[in-house]
């Protein structure tokens, strides 16, 4: 065991030793033939997706090809991915780039390495949140919302570009202004900016658009997402969420009136939104610090649960609202046994809580059982691992082990499964009756024993 | 790395389903018993009374009860 | 006498029918402890888990704070968040009991790993003492009268309206423990009467603490025991057993009545407590007397007590008297008063009267809370007086107060229900013993019996069969034929099923809403649940600061420090009436002057529940005179209750009432824009459905404050209280500001109002600006 790990680490530091020696600079001889890039902005996440077309005009084999966040961005961004024209993902990994070291660079390795005058297509896609801006950030409760977005017209990369298109789409024909930087046609919802063609290296050229935009500005703030497993069949979720509106703030009074006179769907405000659970779960509850909120309707679709969550008042910009979310799955749905007494669990680290949904922060704490042993987890992505705890369920005298896990700025894309396997033994389970049966023979033996003790008492007063 | 959908599913050993009627069943016998040994206690007296019966009902009621106590939890959804 | 009696039958069957006498009263009083518990769960099963009305939420507030921070930083709990700006020392102005209780039982769970959480504690403590209530009620009629009115009594208070209504699931309140604690009390005191044995004389006193640091209702145990022995000596019925009880109960009771912090000197300092010293007092006096009458010859003696007695009362008195007016002894508070003369909170503390549950009793509360036993208690009281001892002059005093102090105040139904359940046990127990004694008959019915009936009817069956205690009824003549004993047994059992109906009907129906939340029913049946209340709570502790101060009326403070968690001006707490009155008194002005009051108190949010849209009528206009009137007793010369009515005096608001009203500011927070809102096509705009008029003043805008939030319903509104700078500020002209803003930012909404805009600087690529504005 030990030696395989070892193996394992070796093995690790070697192809890192590969990668970080392959990084160090731009191989000019790559060439961005053709950049399809969209950017979806009909949310408040700017969603951007391209496919790359990319081409060696050199002669040596290539095997990786870098990705450059426009200036400014870096800490937006929430979720990057590259797949290949099969959809197959590629290993992503950031790393700096000698001369740049200003800018955050992102290492493909591609699958096979590209050789001479060949081409292949990426296929590029990263989640930015935060960087849709309402501008004016205050707006009275009838104004609708505007936004801003600042981009760059140029797909940014450390490659020389022969031929891009960008398409921007956004969720309403209200723009207010965007940059004309020709060729550029604007049709209903979406603006083209290009083609333009053999675009140098790093060339950036300021995108903006100021248009209305009245999806959800909904964040999630904190979110705490606790899994409590049960091998008496059953594993309870709950979840701490902290959620604002995170659009342009409301100016002056709130009126219950107007508000009930507009109907239109189409408002800045939140009334209502949809969070999908597993298809399995019951005993869904709905709760916050007062009690239980009772304006939420559960629909069961075919594969899913859809809940309709109406928080206890309309979220406006800039009002808060909190809640727990919380309900069961049968222990099937996610638990299976590895042969002799070793478990795995393989459940969503984090799941949905809305469309274009952007957490700030997660903490997804899981609950063994009591006893177990061996804990190995694997993440689907990077997450930081706190200290693992020691909590106390019902009837529980040995404590459980918590493992705590945490991350920041996520999105939907992050929806994916987290494995975690365990040693435990079945005997354990008989734990709780057994401490319920001592616990009542306890009791008997009090009694037992109060009942002679009562004897002697009245023997002495009989004394007297 | 194996596969984890195509590991077996991890299944509890006492079907969910059977759990309010082994609540009924458990309860009832270890109620029955812890019955029983109240009216012992009430009617022997000094006596009459014996240890050995009284330790033997009341280890079959309160083992009956503490299975009857999990699964009444179990089934009202408190997964122990 | 009886105990004598059990004792012996209960010799002579020991072995096999007393296990089986005993095992049916475990289950009947585990079934009434059940019967009880399920009954007060309708709020529970139709609503939630939650903490009801307004107290409870001060006590579950106070709990939750005991169960963060500990027992000792809970006695010195400044509480910063109440009574703005004075604030309210929690720990020494409430009674702990409650707190305490449920705390330990937190604590208790907690220390086995049963997370359970303090909300679900505190919701369900009432319904678990209720159990509790319902065992020591039938150990004190065991010990008045037999097992089975025993039986009785346990049966009828585990039910009885007249305690439900103070003890449902969520009302967590301290009534909730206190009548466990007051019936435990009254239990081992007849007890140590009885016997005269210290041990239960000191368990007295103990529970008499418990009972002190839950409830301020001990001064009703602390007035009813020095009676009973008041009485008893008077009956010439002194004893040493009752010397040793009353003396070690009153000194270890006093003492330990002191440690509660809220009590404190009160118990040797204020006329309320006065009686029980005296009696303590006298009791020397008596034992003193009695001990010289053993050496004196009959007339020495005959002077002695008059002389002796005439120059004590005078001393006692006097001293009393003395300190009274010295300032040492406290006269009787306005409460107390209150307690003799109805009329008297009316006029003098407009803030007592104003709490509905203070009001006197009407004749339909009786029945509506006790149902039959309002009619089978006198007979009760009827057996006790004919066979009267010294425990039997106690249940005939305590029933005789508590119906007088029930009729006085409605809350105080409370006292009265154990006393009548005891009663009406007795009675009930006393009629089926002469009319079941032939086991023939009773068996048949009972068969047929037991599939319909509720589990407490079951009960009095076997209640019948198993105590033979013939020694009450053993001159009874016995002409009684077969019939009439099945027709009135049947009449009887009646009765019992139609008394269980009726408990559950009026538990369901009245007592079982929770009142922060409001269902109503539409045609089809279907329940819509009104959650505003909640609903504004949560906005406030969302989406305010977290140090904003809330005006409201003291109804609503509790609610809002427990579930909003923001400082309030006043509560229900009502200690201090000058400030309810500043309080009332903003209500009550018109927006200018209340603005200076508000700002003087640093108002920051105002909220009203104003019930106009759905019907509500427990909302703040109906309680608007009451403001006034509390305003009115501290600011005569501001407020005027008259100023409010119109001219033929009336309270109206629509077009005729009066223009003070019109324009206050209560009146305005209600109705802001609510003149603009139709309800259905057969109403006019504005037209309030609690008052079923249209409001009198329909368009106007407020100056100093501006709505926050109104929830769904209109049922709660907020409004934000303007700072100066935010209504006040004069308008400079762009040209003459100091500071002028760099660039005119643009926010204009749509397309259309392009070019609206004055003196819009024009870019025009690679121009500089100010040459061309120049």
């Amino acid at each position: 065991m030990t030696i395989f790990k070892m193996l394992k680490f070796l093995l690790f530091l070697f192809f890192s030793q590969l990668v970080s020696a392959a990084i160090v600079q731009i191989d000019q001889k790559l060439v961005n033939k053709n950049v399809e890039r969209s950017i979806d902005l009909t949310s408040h996440l700017v969603k951007v997706t391209a496919a790359i077309t990319l081409e060696n005009t050199g002669t040596s084999p290539i095997s990786n090809y870098l990705i450059v966040l426009e200036p400014g961005t870096s800490g937006n961004l929430s979720f990057i991915s590259v797949k290949d024209a099969l959809k197959e993902e590629l290993v992503v990994k950031p790393t700096e780039v000698a001369g740049h070291t200003d800018k955050v660079f992102y290492n493909v390795i591609l699958k096979q390495p590209l050789g001479g005058s060949r081409t292949v297509v990426l296929n590029l896609e990263y989640v930015l949140t935060e960087a849709i801006v309402p501008y004016p950030n205050e707006i009275t409760q009838k104004e609708k919302q505007f936004v801003r977005y600042f981009g760059s017209h140029y797909f940014y990369t450390p490659y020389s570009t022969t031929k891009q298109t960008t398409t921007v789409t956004l969720n309403s024909r209200n723009i207010e202004n965007y940059t004309k930087l020709k060729p550029v046609s604007q049709s209903d919802s979406s603006i083209i900016y290009g083609p333009y063609t053999d675009v140098a290296p790093f060339s950036f050229d300021v995108l903006s658009i100021h248009y209305e935009n009245n999806a959800p500005f909904l964040t999630v703030t904190h979110l705490h997402r606790l899994i409590e497993i049960s091998h008496w069949g059953n594993i309870a979720v709950e979840e701490n969420i902290e959620i604002v509106h995170s659009g342009a703030k409301l100016k002056g009074p709130f009126s219950r009136y107007d508000y009930q006179r507009d109907t239109s769907s189409n408002h800045h405000s939140v009334k209502s939104y949809r969070t999908i659970l597993p298809a399995a779960a019951y005993n869904i509850y709905y709760r916050d610090s007062n009690g239980n909120i009772s304006t939420s309707t559960v629909r069961t679709r075919k594969d899913w649960i859809e809940l309709e969550l109406r928080p206890r008042f309309p979220l406006f910009g800039g009002w808060r609202s909190s809640y727990m979310l919380g309900y069961n799955v049968p222990s099937y749905q996610y638990l299976y046994k590895k042969g002799g007494n070793e478990y795995v669990l393989s459940m969503r680290l984090l799941d949905h809580i809305y469309d274009d949904m952007h957490v700030e922060e997660l903490e997804t704490n899981v609950v063994l059982p009591v006893g177990v042993k061996n804990v190995k987890l694997n993440a689907p992505y990077e997450v930081e691992r706190l200290g693992d705890g020691k909590t106390f369920k019902y009837l529980d005298s040995l404590g459980r082990v918590v493992l705590r896990l945490k991350k920041s700025n996520l999105v939907e894309q992050h929806i994916q499964d987290l494995e975690i396997s365990y040693e435990w033994d079945t005997l354990t389970l008989l734990h709780e009756p057994v401490l319920l049966a001592v616990a009542l023979y306890v009791l008997f033996i009090i009694v037992i024993i109060y009942v002679r003790l009562d004897f002697s008492i009245n023997k002495s007063e009989k004394k007297e | 790395m194996v596969e984890i959908t195509a590991l077996p599913r991890y299944v509890s050993p006492v079907n969910p389903a059977v759990f309010p009627h082994l609540t009924l069943v458990l309860l009832g016998i270890g109620v029955f018993f812890t019955a029983w040994f109240f009216v012992y206690e009430v009617t022997s007296t000094k006596n009459s009374r014996s240890l050995r019966k009284e330790i033997a009902v009341s280890l079959v009621a309160s083992i009956f009860s503490g299975f009857g106590i999990l699964f009444l939890l179990l089934s009202v959804g408190i997964y122990v | 006498m009886s105990q004598t009696y059990t004792k012996k039958s209960s010799i002579s069957k020991l072995n096999s029918k007393a296990g089986i006498s005993s095992l049916l009263i475990f289950v009947i009083l585990l079934l009434a402890w059940i019967a009880g518990f399920s009954s007060r769960l309708f709020a529970v099963i139709r609503f939630e888990s939650i903490i009801h009305e307004f107290d409870p939420w001060f006590n579950y507030r106070a709990t939750a704070y005991m169960v963060k921070h500990g027992f000792y930083n809970f006695l010195n709990w400044f509480d910063e968040r109440a009574w703005y700006p004075l604030g309210r020392i929690v720990g020494g102005t409430v009674y702990p009991g409650l707190m305490i209780t449920s705390g330990s039982i937190h604590y208790l769970l907690h220390l086995l790993h049963i997370n359970v959480h303090i909300r679900d504690i505190c919701v369900f403590l009432a319904p678990v003492f209720s159990g509790l209530t319902s065992i020591s009620t039938y150990y004190l009629t065991k010990e008045l009268w037999s097992k089975g009115a025993g039986l009785f009594a346990a049966c009828f208070i585990a039910i009885v309206p007249g305690y439900i209504s103070r003890s449902v699931a969520g009302s967590y309140d301290n009534e909730g423990i206190a009548i466990f604690a007051l019936q435990f009390t009254y239990f081992l005191w007849i007890k140590s009467v009885k016997t005269g044995s210290v041990f239960w004389a000191v368990a007295s006193a103990l529970s008499y603490f418990y009972m002190v640091s839950a409830w301020g209702g001990y001064v009703f145990i602390i007035n009813l025991i020095p009676l009973h022995v008041f009485v008893l000596l008077l009956m010439g019925r002194f004893s040493n057993r009752l010397f040793t009880s009353y003396t070690t109960f009153y000194i270890l009771g006093l003492i330990m009545s002191m440690q509660i912090p809220f009590v404190g000197f009160q118990p040797i300092r204020t006329s309320e407590h006065m009686a029980a010293s005296g009696v303590f007092a006298l009791m020397f006096a008596v034992a003193t007397l009695k001990y010289l009458q053993s050496m004196m010859s009959k007339s020495e003696f005959k002077s002695l007590v008059i002389y002796g007695g005439l120059i004590a009362a005078g001393i006692v008195f006097g001293t009393v008297v003395l300190l009274t007016y010295a300032g040492f002894i406290a006269p009787w508070s306005g409460r107390f008063y209150s307690l003799w003369d109805t009329g008297y909170a009316k006029i003098h503390i407009p803030i007592i009267a104003s709490v509905s549950e203070h009001q006197p009793t009407t004749w339909f509360a009786f029945f509506f809370d006790l149902h039959v036993l309002v009619a089978t208690f006198p007979a009760g009281l009827w057996y006790c007086i004919k066979n009267i001892n010294d425990e039997r002059v106690f249940v005939v005093l305590y029933a005789l107060s508590a119906v007088y102090f029930a009729g006085v105040m409605v809350r105080l139904m409370l006292t009265l229900t154990p006393v009548v359940c005891i009663l009406s046990g007795i009675a009930f127990s006393g009629l089926l013993e002469l009319f079941l004694r032939d086991d023939e008959i009773a068996k048949p019915e009972e068969s047929g019996d037991e599939e319909h009936t509720t589990p407490k009817n079951r009960k009095y069956d076997k209640v019948g069969r198993v105590p033979k205690m013939k020694h009450e009824l053993n001159k009874e003549p016995d002409g009684i034929g077969p019939n009439i004993r099945t027709i009135i047994s049947v009449v009887i059992l009646l009765l019992l099923m139609l008394f269980a109906v009726h408990c559950t009907w009026v538990t369901s129906n009245a007592y079982s809403s929770p009142s922060i939340v409001l269902a109503s029913y539409s045609g089809d049946g279907t329940r819509q649940i009104l959650d505003d209340f909640r609903e504004a709570y949560f906005w406030l502790s969302q989406n305010t600061a977290d140090e904003a101060r809330v005006m409201s009326w003291w109804d609503y403070g509790y609610q809002i420090a427990g579930m909003a968690n923001r400082t309030t001006l006043v509560d229900n707490n009502t200690w201090n009436n000058s400030h309810i009155a500043l309080v009332g008194k903003a209500m009550s002005s018109n927006e200018s002057a209340a603005y200076t009051i508000m700002t003087a108190l640093d108002v920051d949010y105002v909220l009203v529940i104003f019930g106009g849209v759905i019907g509500y009528s427990g909302d703040d206009i109906n309680k608007f005179l009451w403001m006034v009137r509390i305003a009115e007793g501290e600011h005569p010369k501001d407020i005027k209750e008259s100023n409010y009515f119109t001219e033929q005096g009336e309270f109206r608001i629509d077009g005729e009432g009066s223009p003070t009203l019109l324009n206050c500011l209560m009146y305005k927070l209600s109705y802001y824009r609510f003149g603009e809102l139709k309800l259905d096509y057969r109403t006019p705009a504005g037209y309030d459905r609690t008052r079923n008029a249209v409001i009198g003043n329909k368009d106007f805008q407020l100056t100093y404050l501006e709505e926050a939030y109104t929830t769904e319903h209109w049922l709660v509104r907020i409004y934000r209280v303007k700072k100066p700078d935010e209504f006040n500020r004069p308008r400079i002209p762009v040209a003459n500001r100091l500071v002028k803003s760099p660039n005119f930012v643009s926010k204009k909404s749509t397309k259309r109002k392009r070019g609206t805009l004055k003196n819009k600087p024009v870019i025009v690529k690679g121009k500089r600006l100010s040459s061309k504005q120049s």
